[in-house]
């Protein structure tokens, strides 16, 4: 911290700096701050970064093509298969690429559907209060009760194997509750803050101050929401996948895990087909949750880190070595 | 005991809820309702058990508050008909065998979890600028939100294929006879350590976090600084005046990670070939065993529900101000 | 003067922030006599919480004690090992906390809060600290039967006498009171406070008095302590400190409260807000909302300065 307010001071200020590029500077040094000291902030960001890229760029980075039949069946990790083939002569490697797109946007997309219903249930639920609350609130607690992945594994098998488009809406029309609810306690603590209150005898609409005033007190709670369903999202998507509930023709990491599963590739030594897969998922989730936990750190200051308390720390053991206690 | 009283009008209209959606569900798929869930049994039952079967889900002639009144007697006196894979075993008895190992791993899990990641999560705020506190919470974070499908298949692979040091299937050596014998004891331990360890694995660190966090915020209150003030020892400071307040907002989301826990245990059930509900319902799916899958999403969510309960008896009891 | 049962000899407590280690107490000196009461009043922030909390070791990080010594019958508090330190807390010196709403734990019985640190401190059983405990209530005037009660089921004055009754518990030396009666009502606040002082006859105990109420203090305390940005500025008989005060700031701060018994008189604040710890001018702390600010004031620190036998205070007008 005591960094990036030295660098703010010696920063050349000229008068005409454009508002766009103090908001740049603010952000980077925020960025800095965000990372400075914070291992797991710089692990889970590098990994995501990698894994994201890795998805972006797979038509690239792969050779083969990963839908068709480009080896023998089980072929270990060589110079032209790098992680191997799949029993069905699939190329693990441009699977696994190509696979990170089509779970990555299942899992980015629900997390958009619940958490867009989160906020629109828990910041009217929590700011309006009344009988609306009640009600909402009554919702909320009997879909958080309710066991969401069995309900979800019911509604697939009835509705036969799923494409990954509906497998989405599923897992975003049912993960929203826990989102619900965080951010309706949030906005009851904000909502009695001089801030709204002012800004209601102002006689601002309802509409403009949830989306003005409260919306960007949420933002670190909305975003640990979305990567926790996101994580979720993407777990249960593979989940599906292994039991066969997916569209098993798509290249996705759960229907690579449910392939594996077919050929009961760990059975016969060619753990590649499965485990290339589910450490993918592993690192994804890992990163994902190391990044929410970092912003936690940086939002909440009682967590007590930064370079400040590596400071306490040097002078509490100087004094403590001062009175012969250590 | 109002608190009491309410939570349990609650969880039941959260029961009537879940059951109508349950009657809903095969009307709302595409088709026709009646052939969907009948057509894997087609040949299996005679006409007669297929009418049977058709009145107990209220696919009977009338209109649909008819179908449906029909439908919750038979769900209240638990008459849910044969099974289609297991016929002509009753739904009820097949999902009777498997029940008490889910709960066995679901509940479990979650109660070991509960507690390590309690006790860890508070020690971690004590020492949170220690070496403690600043690694082994992120340390559990990377390697608890790999997914519940994921953990079971590295543990399976490592340890039970790898290493061969624990079984890999069954929920017990099917050699020896159930009893209330060392040996069965013995078995049922060996065969739940590599499901259920993976299903504490995926659950510690919400617990870890949620106990950190809860933590710290009442650490900066005036009785904890009294407690310490009165020169007790760090233990009792820390476990019974900070960590004792610490636990009420964890306690609230239990009710949460129940439902996570059950999940987690079907897809940890499949991994491991382990003979709880989670198995049976994916026999159920691949045979199109409609009636089975039905009950099992029933029992599941009655289960769910007692346990949400339980848990608000646990929370009655923690908090002395609650039964006011 | 007599023997002092607690001296504290230039004790400096620093806040490390993110912005800077700010110094919130500053070479403070002070003794307090056994039976003494000794006030130490100030505005909120002046670190005159901070410095209490100092006696018994209770900072935190990101605070520390960086420089001093606190003397207690000849030992030196900041140099005992935990296990010392415990035996020392309640024992030897006990705390009433601002609020006894926050400082009784909501979830454990008061019976459990007072027995616990007799069961902590001397070897007997839960059953005979029990019977102590029960004693101890009577003294506070509490029925016995409310140690079976959770602290939500008693009143607010109730609350604040369970927490005197535990301050009594080991029968300390010396009980720091850090605004023990800010959260009640007058009525109870004067009826708590007449307890206290029939209990301090009893026992003989010190008293550290932490109040921003000067008035109250006035009353009560033997001696006056002034604290102002983490300094004492002021110090001496609480006659003199609040009749005859000699720092500007006491003189503010006397004329910013009402008085309990005299005429009606027109209250005066003292213009400007509290210095920031983090940009502490040179000289004076006090210099920018002084009246009688000189040049001196801007370019020297004013030391404490023996004005009478007994009486300090520190500025460079007197």
């Amino acid at each position: 911290m005591n960094n990036s307010i030295t660098s703010d001071a010696n920063a050349p200020v000229p008068g005409h700096k454009s508002e766009f590029k103090k908001k740049c500077h603010s952000a980077w040094i925020k960025t800095k701050a965000f990372f400075h000291g914070n291992p797991p902030a710089i692990i889970g960001v590098s990994l995501m970064t990698v894994i994201l890229l890795g998805a972006l760029f797979a038509p690239v980075l792969t050779t083969h093509n990963p839908e068709k039949r480009v080896a023998r069946p089980h072929v270990a990790p060589n110079a032209e298969h790098v992680l191997g083939s799949t029993r069905n002569g699939r190329d693990v490697y441009s699977q696994v690429l190509h696979g990170a797109r089509k779970s990555l946007t299942v899992a980015l997309f629900a997390g958009i559907i619940a958490m867009t219903i989160a906020i629109a249930v828990g910041v009217t639920s929590g700011y309006l209060g009344g009988k609306i609350d009640e009600w909402m609130n009554f919702v909320t607690n009997v879909f958080l009760v309710f066991p969401q992945l069995p309900l979800l594994i019911v509604l697939a098998a009835f509705l036969g194997q799923v494409g990954s488009m509906v497998i989405t809406v599923l897992l975003g029309v049912t993960s929203w509750p826990w989102g619900a609810r965080v951010i309706r306690s949030q906005t009851m603590a904000i909502r009695n803050k001089e801030f709204i209150i002012s800004a209601e005898v102002m006689g601002e609409s309802k509409i403009r101050i949830i989306l003005v005033e409260i919306l960007p007190n949420l933002i670190s709670i909305v975003f640990g929401g979305f990567l926790g369903t996101v994580i979720y999202a993407m777990g249960a998507e593979a989940g599906l996948g292994i039991l066969g509930l997916g569209d098993a023709t798509e290249v996705s990491w759960g229907s690579m895990l449910y392939w594996a599963q077919v050929s009961s590739s760990l059975y016969t030594g060619a753990w590649w087909e499965m485990l290339v897969p589910a450490i993918a998922l592993a690192l994804t989730g890992g990163a994902l949750a190391l990044i929410n936990m970092s912003i936690d750190q940086v939002s909440n200051p009682k967590l007590k880190t930064g370079p400040h308390m590596k400071l306490w720390k040097k002078m509490n053991r100087e004094t403590m070595k001062r009175r012969g206690l250590l | 005991m109002s608190f009491l009283l309410r939570r349990l009008s609650f969880y039941f209209t959260a029961f009537l809820i879940a059951i109508s959606f349950n009657f809903m569900l095969p009307r709302m798929m595409p088709g026709d309702p009646i052939d969907a869930l009948f057509a894997a049994a087609q040949g299996k039952m005679d006409p007669a058990q297929m009418d049977a079967v058709r009145e107990m889900y209220g696919f009977v002639d009338g209109n649909v508050f008819e179908q449906y009144l029909s439908y919750m007697q038979s769900v209240f006196t638990l008459d849910l008909g044969p099974s289609v894979l297991m016929f002509p075993i009753d739904v009820t008895t097949v999902v009777g065998m498997s029940l008490p190992w889910t709960m066995f791993l679901a509940l479990g899990s979650l109660i070991v979890a509960l507690i390590l990641g309690v006790t860890i999560g508070t020690y971690s705020s004590y020492r949170r600028e220690g070496f403690f506190g600043q690694f082994v919470p992120p340390f559990l974070a990377f390697i608890s939100n790999f997914p519940y499908i994921v953990t079971a298949l590295l543990l399976f692979y490592f340890f039970g294929l790898q290493l061969e040091l624990l079984p890999l299937a069954y929920t017990y050596d099917p050699a020896i006879d159930p009893g209330f014998t060392l040996e069965f004891i013995g078995s049922v331990a060996k065969h739940a350590v590599l499901p259920m360890g993976s299903m504490i694995l995926v659950g510690i660190a919400t617990w870890v976090f949620n106990m950190r966090n809860a933590m710290i915020n009442v650490l900066g209150e005036d009785y904890v600084t009294m407690a310490e003030a009165k020169g007790l020892s760090s233990f009792r400071v820390m476990y019974r005046y900070a960590g004792r307040n610490a636990i009420l907002p964890v306690a609230t989301a239990i009710a949460m990670a129940i439902g996570f826990s059950f999940a987690g245990s079907i897809m940890t059930e499949v991994v491991f070939n382990y003979q709880g509900l989670g198995n049976i319902l994916l026999k159920g799916i691949m045979a199109r065993d409609y009636p089975l899958i039905q009950a099992i999403l029933l029992i599941l969510v009655s289960a769910v529900l007692t346990a949400n309960f339980v848990a608000d008896l646990l929370y009655v009891w923690l908090d002395p101000r609650i039964s006011k | 003067m007599k023997e002092a049962l607690l001296e504290i000899n230039n004790l400096c407590v620093d806040y490390v922030s993110a912005n800077g280690v700010a110094r919130a107490v500053n070479n403070v000196s002070l003794t307090i006599a056994p039976g003494e009461t000794l006030g130490i009043a100030g505005e909120s922030g002046c670190g005159k919480s901070t410095l209490a909390f100092a006696i018994t070791r209770l900072h935190k990080a990101p605070a520390l004690i960086s420089e001093g010594e606190i003397i207690y019958n000849g030992r030196d508090v900041l140099k005992m090992s935990d296990k010392e330190l415990r035996d020392f807390r309640w024992n030897d010196v006990s705390i009433v906390f601002q609020s006894a709403m926050n400082s009784l734990n909501p979830v454990i019985t008061i019976g459990e809060q007072l027995t616990d640190v007799i069961v902590a401190h001397k070897r007997i059983s839960f059953k005979q600290a029990a019977v102590k405990a029960k004693e101890l209530l009577g003294i506070v005037g509490i029925h016995g039967d409310r140690l079976k009660s959770f602290p939500h089921q008693l009143s607010g004055g109730m609350r604040q006498r369970v927490v005197i009754a535990i301050a009594l518990a080991l029968e300390p030396k010396l009980i720091i009171m850090d605004e023990p009666t800010t959260a009640l009502d007058v009525v109870v606040e004067r009826e708590i406070l007449n307890e206290l002082y029939d209990l301090k006859e009893k026992f003989g105990f010190s008293i550290l008095f932490i109040s921003h109420d000067l008035s109250l203090m006035g009353e009560i305390a033997d001696r006056i302590g002034v604290m102002y940005a983490g300094n004492l500025i002021e110090i001496g008989d609480a006659k003199t400190v609040f009749s005859k005060p000699s720092h500007p700031y006491t003189k503010g701060l006397i004329a910013s409260f009402p008085t309990i018994h005299g005429p009606k008189e027109r209250l005066y604040g003292i213009p400007g807000d509290p210095v920031n710890l983090l940009r502490l001018p040179t000289g004076c702390n006090f210099q920018d909302r002084c009246a009688d600010c000189m040049d001196i004031c801007k370019k020297e620190d004013p030391l404490l300065a023996e004005l009478n036998v007994d009486y300090h205070a520190a500025c460079h007008k007197l």
